[in-house]
């Protein structure tokens, strides 16, 4: 359930024309009557007071050929026969075979109504991946279910190791991952603690140093300690509730952090107070830790600094990753973050992105399973990110073992990325998300940002409700683990 | 056709090899480890590898423990001396008891001559110790091969072309990895497997902490020369039996390691073309049998086999003499495939019966990734030690001093090995030899230079009463008059420099006395004791020659002094007038806001766990909380993170570390000071923002790691990798070295525009009179400043002994007056702090010399980046 801080409200692209799906063509048979902008409920077509012709159709907006059916069908409704439907071929540059043009579609449909999109012409929940998520389908009970959705509880705690340090418990099982000051603009980090704060649950700083303006959300917010620990103090380890070692990235495991020069503005370079305009890196080890001993003395550093705050350990997915999670457990962490090789912005080098980590379902379900077996399950935290999209890849991700997703592109997707994959080069993102430059950071507000992750997250909840009931589960607890309501398509009967 | 030896021994081996069972090809995952050894020129008893090991627990997690021994005392085994010499002992751990008979009759008593055989004594209840998992029971046989076995066996395999000794060997190690095959690697559960089968030597290991390994076989009062003790980390979970522990044998020796290979398989793959089978699982195992395959197989010498387990590269193979290049270009082009990758550190004990001695060797990876401290204390009785942490070496000492007060609780030289590299070559030797006054014990690096430390210095026996003479009346007068002022401002300096000139003169009696006399001050008022605390504290901290005495001697002398008024500082639980308030373990729950005057509260460290909620460093912080401001802790054994958790803006804080300090120091600190009375261990200073730290000695491993500020002065060495990634303004003076890969991808904005700099000295201490002197280079690393875009590096180097091939991204420069007057002030600040005088350190070859022409610049090659600022599209 959602908590009460949250309010859904219709939050606009903030573009006129997005990438559409369809092409609603107006010819010049059209006399500007108006029925089309009367009947259309999407509002495709708008017949402004004032003026002498109808606006150009916002397509994007358009239901496409499913709508045809319907009475108020502008094309059938016109009385000149002046409009027609075509599906948009710039719509196939859109997204690629893991981030398909619907499921982008859909994204951005949540993020602007706060509910599943209603449209049935938009497969959204699974990409075209050929593999993964995308090859797993749930497999739901037959009947209806007698639980009432407002039962249902969307909410995990985050510190099962009773060890007297804070109980925390978020309210939807995912999180904000982390991208730090400088790989993603101000408004882009603060719109997404904001989020997390209204949604009682975390984002987290990345490696890029803690800005002031995230002060006000401290409680929401993880510090992220990663390799070249870059802008972290002792205040910014005690301010917060949750403190991150990144250890490694599924996106690029062993290849460390990297900013190039030209991002590296007068602004980052102040917070990670180094040089400006050279480029930054994160050594791919900690160099004070080389073993499982060091590990374990860096958590207990940490947990000496701060006394209340819980210990994340975000790894990526080598093949030993089940030994790893063990180590970590056994080290003193609270979360296991494990990291898989789907995710990933621009900025990541593909053939890294491609071929290093393994792929989160598997490693998922091995972590799980070989905690259970050590007795460790329950007292761990088991989060899962890398290519977690959806709402659906989340209750899969649930199903395989994990207690929670970290979500990173989905909120890129949210304020409009466009997964042009074009994050690190230049000053950045054009669409001013991934960019720390002065100008094209303030192609957006907090607010409009904020609404949109907020909006995003809701219609994931509501989705992840919906799924919840379907099982005839009262919490998403109940699912951890059911790899047994999973099933594989090349290989289901 | 004709095969030389070591194909034969290859070959002989090919049907046992055949017969081992296709063995999952993970390997058992472990990460680093604690690791402590030491060898004496006396056998002492196992108590004192409890003490270290109890220390390092938190390098492990009681989910393995084995200790290794060499070089018994007939007596205590019931052989006889030459049974001791000759016979290999056979040590078989029975995880079923059941196969004992069987394993005796099948493997044993029809092939050798048993001089002995006993079961290992135990204690009743492995529980009463807190052991979860019962250890096995183990067996030991003293034995020969029989003779018409070995004749079989020579025949059988054409050995008559090698020593008889060899082909005996050989037997051994093929009939117990005939055991291994049949009663450990082949089954699911696992019933038998050899420990050890070494002359002279044994390795116990159980599931719990190497301390109990002590404990449970009753090795107390049991002596050896040698001594070795391992903590396991392994990472899962249930483990129910030692198989996987070290330390590891081939035959001679006990082998324990800290870190992992990266390339297992390729090492398994290389050992496999040979006829060793890893049967283990551990990476561990694979490094005993490279040692037994270079050593007893290859007959390497000590020197080729390091070259082959840590090859010498970058500069330090150019730094080579041609020849020994040409004879390392060999070794590394035959064995760098099985060169162990990655973090290691081997400590190894060995029985060298090819040439009668017994042998500790440390050796580190090349590129350092493990901590490692040698130490080396000689005298009346010698040892020689190899630990993680230093704070193991002392533990060992202090444990050692107890037994027999010949020992010092203070080494008389600490160091560190340069992995792979030209100078030492990354590794150290302890050889015990007999000699016509009993053993000897000599300290040599990998290329055979001996390691000395000053000749014809006593120490001071503590234990003895100083027997007062009418000629100690000076010194008394002297003091008293010293302290027969109304302004003690200066007095500390004083008697400072009172000890310091007349030392020279001083037997042990008159030194303990004169420490005794300055000490007796102390209790008149909180001025005077303040005072000789100070002053004390100079006497132990600063450098200057001892004359007839040890500096390691005389330190303990002033430890046991301060310790002593420490001791006496009011407790906690008291509220007095003084000045001082002291608090321990016992009273920590008593911890108050100062009252009165107090404003220095005395943390008595020694009980404090070394990290969690029972910390001394978390107490420090709640003291902080409640007002206290100054803090002198002392009886440190290894605790770590003190200073760490104040938070932001401590200017008005200090705290003056003394004991063994521990590890992270300082680290986040924002504005308070922290001064260390003697070595640092690793990763001080991590994201330090502001204030400053004082090393009164070494720093070890990633010193200042991601730094952003603050001012630091360590007065020795620093070993691998300090300030990476350091960004900001950080401000450091290191008076020695650094091993290797100092300042990479420093970040530290300009230096002249207040930016970071490191001040590199490249000097170091004469230990026979503590005179100062200068290192053949002052950084003799093939990395320095790497990938640095910010910050410089100001290095002491009037023989231009610094080149380009050490540097990747920065150049040299000249020093310019803008330069010496940054740095100059820092200068300052350390000539005050650790007596290194700005004049001595432009003096070169007894030559004064202007700053420009001692010191070099090294700044980024690529003027960092010129841009313009803003962040607008300009295009």
């Amino acid at each position: 359930m959602k908590p009460s801080t949250v309010k859904i409200k219709r939050m606009p692209s903030r573009f006129k024309h997005q990438v559409p799906k369809y092409k609603v063509t107006r010819s010049a048979a059209c006399i500007n009557c108006g029925t089309c902008a009367k009947s259309c409920i999407y509002g495709v077509h708008e017949r402004l007071e004032g003026h002498n012709k109808m606006s150009v159709p916002i397509d994007y907006k358009c239901i496409g050929f499913e709508c045809e059916n319907n009475d108020f069908y502008c094309v059938k409704k016109c009385p000149r026969g002046a409009l027609s439907i075509s599906l948009n071929p710039m719509y196939e540059t859109l997204g690629d075979y893991r981030w398909t043009a619907d499921m982008i579609t859909g994204t951005w449909i949540m993020a602007e109504t706060g509910y599943p999109p209603e449209r049935t012409d938009l497969e959204y929940n699974t990409g075209n991946s050929g593999g993964g998520f995308d090859k797993l389908r749930l497999k739901f009970p037959k009947g209806h279910s007698k639980i009432d959705k407002f039962e249902i509880s969307t909410e995990i705690p985050l510190n099962r190791r009773n060890d007297g340090r804070a109980n925390i418990v978020i309210s939807t099982p995912v999180y904000g991952g982390g991208m730090s000051f400088g790989s993603v603009s101000l408004p882009t980090m603060v719109s997404k603690a904001h989020n997390a704060t209204l949604w009682n649950t975390f984002t987290c700083t990345g490696e890029g140093g803690y800005p002031d303006l995230l002060l006000p959300y401290s409680d929401h917010v993880i510090t992220q300690v990663a390799t070249g620990l870059f802008g972290v103090r002792e205040e910014t380890i005690q301010r917060v509730k949750i403190v991150e070692f990144k250890y490694a990235q599924g996106a690029k495991p062993g290849l460390g952090g990297h900013l190039l020069g030209e991002k590296n503005t007068e602004s980052v370079a102040k917070m990670r107070e180094a040089v400006k305009g050279t480029s930054l890196f994160s050594p791919f080890p900690f160099h004070s830790v080389y073993s499982i001993e060091d590990h374990k003395k860096h958590i207990d550093w940490i947990k000496e600094i701060n006394p209340n705050a819980l210990v994340s350990v975000k790894v990526s997915t080598p093949n030993d990753v089940d030994m790893v999670a063990v180590g970590s457990y056994y080290a003193g962490a609270h979360i296991i973050h494990i990291d898989g090789g789907y995710g990933g912005t621009g900025a990541a080098p593909d053939i890294a992105k491609k071929n290093i980590a393994m792929p989160i379902e598997y490693a998922i379900a091995k972590v799980h399973n070989f905690l259970k077996d050590e007795g460790a399950r329950d007292a761990v935290t088991l989060i899962a990110s890398g290519g977690i999209r959806t709402a659906h890849d989340l209750v899969k991700a649930i199903c395989l073992g994990a207690d929670g997703a970290v979500i990173g592109t989905a909120e890129m997707v949210s304020l409009e990325c466009v997964r042009c994959g074009n994050c690190e080069s230049g000053r950045g993102c054009a669409r001013g998300i991934a960019s720390t430059d002065s100008e094209l950071a303030d192609l957006f507000n907090e607010e409009w940002a904020t609404q949109r992750l907020t909006n995003m997250y809701h219609a994931w909840n509501v989705q992840l409700v919906e799924i919840l009931q379907k099982f005839g589960m009262r919490s998403v607890r109940e699912l951890v683990g059911r790899t047994d309501l999973l099933e594989h398509i090349d290989y289901s009967k | 056709m004709i095969m030389d030896n070591v194909e034969k021994i290859t070959q002989s081996r090919a049907e046992i090899c055949s017969q081992v069972p296709p063995l999952n090809m993970n390997t058992e995952e472990e990460g680093g480890c604690g690791v402590t050894g030491f060898i004496c020129s006396i056998p002492v008893t196992g108590k004192n590898i409890f003490e270290p090991s109890a220390q390092m627990h938190n390098r492990g997690n009681g989910k393995g423990g084995g200790i290794g021994a060499v070089g018994f005392v007939p007596e205590a085994m019931g052989v006889s001396r030459q049974v001791l010499q000759d016979d290999y002992m056979l040590h078989i751990a029975l995880l079923d008891g059941s196969v004992c008979t069987e394993i005796e009759d099948t493997f044993i008593k029809p092939f050798f001559k048993i001089d002995k055989s006993e079961k290992l004594a135990t204690l009743n209840d492995h529980r009463s110790i807190g052991l979860d998992v019962r250890p096995p029971d183990v067996m030991r046989y003293f034995v020969r091969v029989k003779d018409d076995v070995l004749d079989k066996f020579i025949a059988a395999n054409k050995f008559e072309s090698m020593d008889r000794r060899d082909a005996e060997d050989e037997f051994v190690y093929q009939n117990s990895f005939k055991i291994n095959t049949h009663y450990y690697a082949s089954l699911g559960d696992k019933k038998a497997f050899v420990m050890s089968h070494g002359r002279n030597m044994m390795i116990l290991k159980i599931v719990g902490y190497a301390e109990n390994v002590v404990k449970y076989y009753k090795l107390d009062d049991f002596k050896a020369h040698a001594w070795l003790a391992h903590q396991r980390y392994p990472t899962r979970g249930r483990v129910w039996h030692p198989g996987g522990c070290h330390p590891f044998s081939a035959l001679n020796e006990a082998l324990v390691h800290n870190g992992d290979f990266a390339n297992y398989q390729a090492v398994n793959e290389y050992l496999k073309q040979r006829n060793y089978f890893p049967l283990f699982l551990t990476d561990t195992e694979e490094a005993a049998l490279l040692l037994d395959l270079w050593s007893r197989v290859y007959k390497y010498p000590l020197e080729y086999l390091i070259e082959a387990m840590a090859p010498t590269s970058e500069m330090d193979f150019d730094m080579l003499p041609k020849d020994k290049q040409e004879l390392y270009k060999a070794i590394q082009t035959h064995h760098v495939n099985a060169s162990p990758d990655g973090p290691w550190f081997f400590i190894i004990a060995r029985n060298d019966v090819k040439n009668d001695q017994f042998q500790l060797i440390g050796i580190t990876d090349t590129a350092m990734l493990r901590p490692q401290v040698f130490a080396l204390q000689e005298g009346e009785v010698q040892i020689g030690l190899i630990c993680s942490e230093k704070q193991a070496i002392d533990a060992t000492l202090i444990s050692l001093e107890r037994e027999d007060p010949r020992f010092g609780p203070i080494a008389d030289k600490y160091w560190n090995a340069r992995g792979g590299s030209y100078t030492d070559g990354g590794s150290f030797i302890f050889s015990l030899k007999d000699t016509a006054n009993g053993k000897e014990l000599i300290c040599t690096d990998k290329f055979g230079n001996v390691i000395k430390t000053p000749k014809g210095k006593v120490a001071c026996d503590v234990a003895k009463r100083i027997t007062v003479t009418p000629e100690f009346k000076p010194i008394e007068d002297k003091i008293t008059a010293l302290f027969a002022v109304s302004d003690y401002s200066a007095t500390a300096g004083k008697i400072y420099d009172y000890v310091k000139d007349n030392i020279a003169g001083f037997n042990p009696d008159t030194l303990r006395f004169c420490i005794e006399t300055i000490k007796g001050h102390a209790g008149k008022n909180d001025d005077c004791k303040q005072t000789v605390i100070s002053a004390l504290t100079l006497l132990n901290d600063h450098r200057f020659n001892t004359g007839s005495i040890k500096r390691s001697s005389l330190q303990h002398v002033l430890k046991l002094a301060l310790d002593d008024i420490f001791d006496a500082s009011p407790a906690i639980t008291e509220i007095t007038n003084s000045r001082f308030s002291r608090i321990n373990f016992a009273s920590r729950e008593k911890l108050r806001a100062p009252k009165n005057n107090e404003r220095v509260l005395i943390i008595d460290a020694e009980h404090f766990e070394p990290e969690g909620d029972l910390c001394d460093a978390v107490m420090i912080v709640k003291a902080f909380q409640l007002g206290w401001k100054r803090f002198i802790v002392y009886k440190y054994r290894g605790q770590r993170f003190t200073g760490c958790g104040f938070g932001p803006s401590t200017k008005e804080v200090r705290i003056d570390i003394y004991g063994a300090s521990g590890d992270y120091i300082a680290s986040g600190i924002d504005g308070m000071e922290i001064y260390i009375h003697g070595n640092a261990q690793d990763q001080l200073c991590q994201i330090m923002k502001e204030g400053k730290l004082v090393v009164y000695g070494d720093v070890g491993q990633t010193f200042m790691y991601g730094a952003k500020g603050g001012t630091a002065f360590i007065m020795g060495n620093a070993a691998g990798r300090p300030l990476i990634n350091a960004v900001g303004k950080p401000r450091v003076v290191i008076n020695g070295t650094a091993l290797d890969y100092l300042a990479e991808s420093f970040m530290a904005g300009d230096p002249l525009n207040g930016g970071g700099f490191v001040i590199l000295n490249g000097i170091g201490f004469d230990d026979a009179d503590g005179s100062i002197c200068e290192y053949d280079s002052p950084y003799p690393g093939s990395n320095i400043f790497s990938l640095a875009s910010g910050g410089a590096i100001y290095v002491r180097d009037p023989h231009r002994k610094l080149v380009d091939e050490q540097l990747n991204g920065g150049e040299f420069i000249e020093i310019t007056d803008a330069d010496w007057n940054l740095i100059e002030p820092y200068l300052k600040e350390n000539e005050k702090l650790f007596a290194i005088t700005i004049e001595r350190l432009l003096t070169v070859d007894g030559n004064k010399k202007a700053p420009q022409e001692v010191y070099r610049k090294i700044r980024p090659l690529k003027a960092a980046a010129v841009k313009k600022d803003d962040d607008g599209l300009e295009e």
